[in-house]
């Protein structure tokens, strides 16, 4: 019985962990559909958008306000990356747009650090990373309060972003310029505004995310490479899919914690580092566009 | 508007120059008079889409720039507009090859041509009834996606999509391209009857000839980025030199159009005749 409560705190610990890595790929996969390139840029955005607000913390704004000034800063971060960016390097070809992402990233982490310094910031969102005490008595099982707080919020967010796009108008702008930029833009869709929304809204994706994992580890450049975690995520769950990043980082979240627990061991540990990515070579196997990842639909 | 000709649309011996080196149309000059339709035929590679390109200001998208000449909408001379700024002036393309959001539903494919406007969910679903009532067989199909409907509905979903914008011209790149050629009459029943009914000008590219010709006013005929011949459709159609080209109704082989004329003016026997 304790054997199985644990397996169980193991995956849920893992579930909740899991929804912060459907966040990230979230932000990838916003940017995937808009204009079909991969973001790696997309670990860097997690990065500045948390240390902009810790930065804004630390000059004595309070919480809300440094929340919405670090979106606005956001936006303005999706503003230059559509005019100085991708607008110049329009109907340019997918690895052109790649690379420039990667780019983009290392510009990103250098004015993050220009700005706000190197050292390690603490985050303290005013909730711990303790085990919720009504549910350790009525279940016996030791949930963390942050790792569900996070849950909750990476799930509201998610929901709200998806429904969004289901029905606004900026959705559906969104989910056309998806499937056919060119015909999209024929019949007056603004490709550049879309893409700045897309931009912004993957902007305060990454910031949720960076607080989340600021408030467990610490804001640190660390975070560059934890997002790239989304990579595993996507294959699993497939590029363009909104339910593939979020099924695809529960899977991760949950198979990397108990792969840890249970067979970590037996390599020395540590294997949460890895394990995630021999995971994705499995499926890109098994089924290379992933779980949701839009078949391209072609009529013969 | 009773003295001056009106034209909604007037193209002015236009160059096009793709990658700053491959010329698809050298001097093309149409007009479309507002309220009528107008066709411009040609086979593959004579220009007929990269004309309609220039006038939606598509062409920028593919590297394409008009060099020289000028094009004039509505009064407006088309210069560094883009696309989304003339679907705003009412010009809307409908592009070659359907171009339906394949993963949109059928109904959200029509929606979404009402982007540019601002309104509200009712006047969409007005305005939609109204679009519905044109092409009823995409009523029966509005929640399908719209990479799974036949050739014929897509086309429609294209030509519907683009009446959501509320368009004062269209234009239609060859929407009978791979179509029965009962789909291709219903299509151009539609089309015609929105000109009538809506009365929408049209610029129409085809490569089906005889079709266009029998629903357009008007007819150009371009070949290799020149126009060689143009005039009312009628005329057109019982013009000897279409009949025996884009018509086949000849009985001799099929030849280009600067053959004939050189033909005709019997400066030397026809090389290219098999």
């Amino acid at each position: 019985m304790i054997e199985f409560l644990f397996f169980i705190e193991v995956v849920v610990a893992g579930l909740l962990a899991g929804t912060m890595y459907s966040l990230v790929a979230l932000g990838f996969v916003l940017i995937y559909k808009a204009s079909s390139t991969f973001n790696f840029a997309q670990g860097a955005m997690v990065f500045f958008a948390v240390l902009a607000f810790v930065g804004f913390m630390e000059l004595g704004l309070p919480f809300v306000v440094s929340f919405f000034v670090t979106i606005l800063l956001m936006g303005l971060v999706g503003f230059c990356t559509e005019r100085l960016v991708l607008k110049p390097l329009m109907n340019q070809s997918e690895d052109t747009l790649l690379m420039a992402t990667i780019g983009l990233g290392f510009v990103l982490e250098g004015l993050a650090q220009a700005a706000w310094g190197v050292e390690v910031r603490r985050l303290d969102l005013g909730i711990g990373d303790f085990p919720i005490p009504w549910i350790m008595d009525s279940a016996g099982l030791f949930i963390s309060a942050l790792d569900l707080t996070a849950g909750l919020v990476s799930a509201i967010l998610i929901i709200v972003l998806a429904l969004i796009f289901k029905y606004t108008k900026m959705g559906l702008g969104l989910r056309a310029v998806a499937d056919d930029p060119g015909a999209a833009s024929s019949i007056g869709i603004p490709l550049g505004n879309i893409m700045l929304l897309v931009w912004t809204a993957a902007g305060i994706v990454a910031l949720v995310a960076g607080m989340m994992w600021g408030a467990r580890a610490g804001v640190q450049f660390a975070l560059v490479d934890l997002a790239l975690k989304a990579l595993p995520v996507l294959i699993i769950g497939g590029f363009s899919s909104i339910p593939g990043a979020i099924v695809g980082g529960l899977i991760i979240g949950a198979s990397e914690k108990v792969l840890e627990v249970y067979v970590g061991p037996y390599f020395g540990g540590a294997i949460e580092g890895w394990a995630p990515y021999v995971l994705a070579i499995f499926f890109l196997l098994w089924r290379p566009e992933g779980l949701y990842g839009e078949k391209i639909i072609r009529r013969v | 508007m009773t003295a001056e000709t009106d034209n909604i649309l007037e193209i002015d011996a236009i160059e096009v120059i793709y990658d700053s080196v491959i010329a698809a149309v050298h001097d093309v000059s149409l007009t479309v008079p507002r309220g009528k339709i107008v066709a411009l035929l040609g086979g593959n590679g004579a220009g007929k889409s990269t004309t309609l390109k220039a006038v939606s200001t598509m062409l920028a998208a593919e590297r394409g720039m008009v060099t020289k000449g000028t094009i004039t909408y509505d009064g407006t001379p088309v210069k560094t507009q883009n696309p989304a700024e003339m679907v705003g002036l009412g010009m809307v393309q409908v592009l070659e090859g359907r171009r339906c959001f394949g993963h949109l539903t059928v109904e959200e494919n029509i929606i979404a041509g009402a982007y540019s406007r601002r309104l509200s969910k009712q006047e969409i679903r007005a305005e939609l009834e109204k679009i519905y009532g044109y092409f009823n067989r995409l009523k029966d199909r509005r929640r399908s996606q719209a990479g799974f409907t036949s050739g014929g509905e897509q086309q429609m979903v294209a030509v519907a999509r683009a009446m959501m914008a509320k368009p004062k011209m269209l234009l239609l790149d060859e929407p009978s391209m791979g179509l029965a050629p009962q789909l291709v009459a219903e299509i151009f029943n539609i089309v015609n009857e929105l000109n009538q009914k809506e009365g929408v000008s049209i610029l129409l590219a085809e490569q089906n000839t005889n079709v266009a010709l029998r629903n357009a006013d008007y007819g150009y005929i371009i070949e290799t980025g020149h126009v060689m011949l143009h005039g009312t459709a009628k005329s057109l159609l019982n013009d000897e030199k279409v009949k025996d080209l884009y018509l086949g109704i000849s009985k001799e082989g099929r030849k280009n159009f600067r053959d004939v004329l050189r033909k005709e003016s019997a400066l030397r026997p026809d090389l290219h005749q098999g």
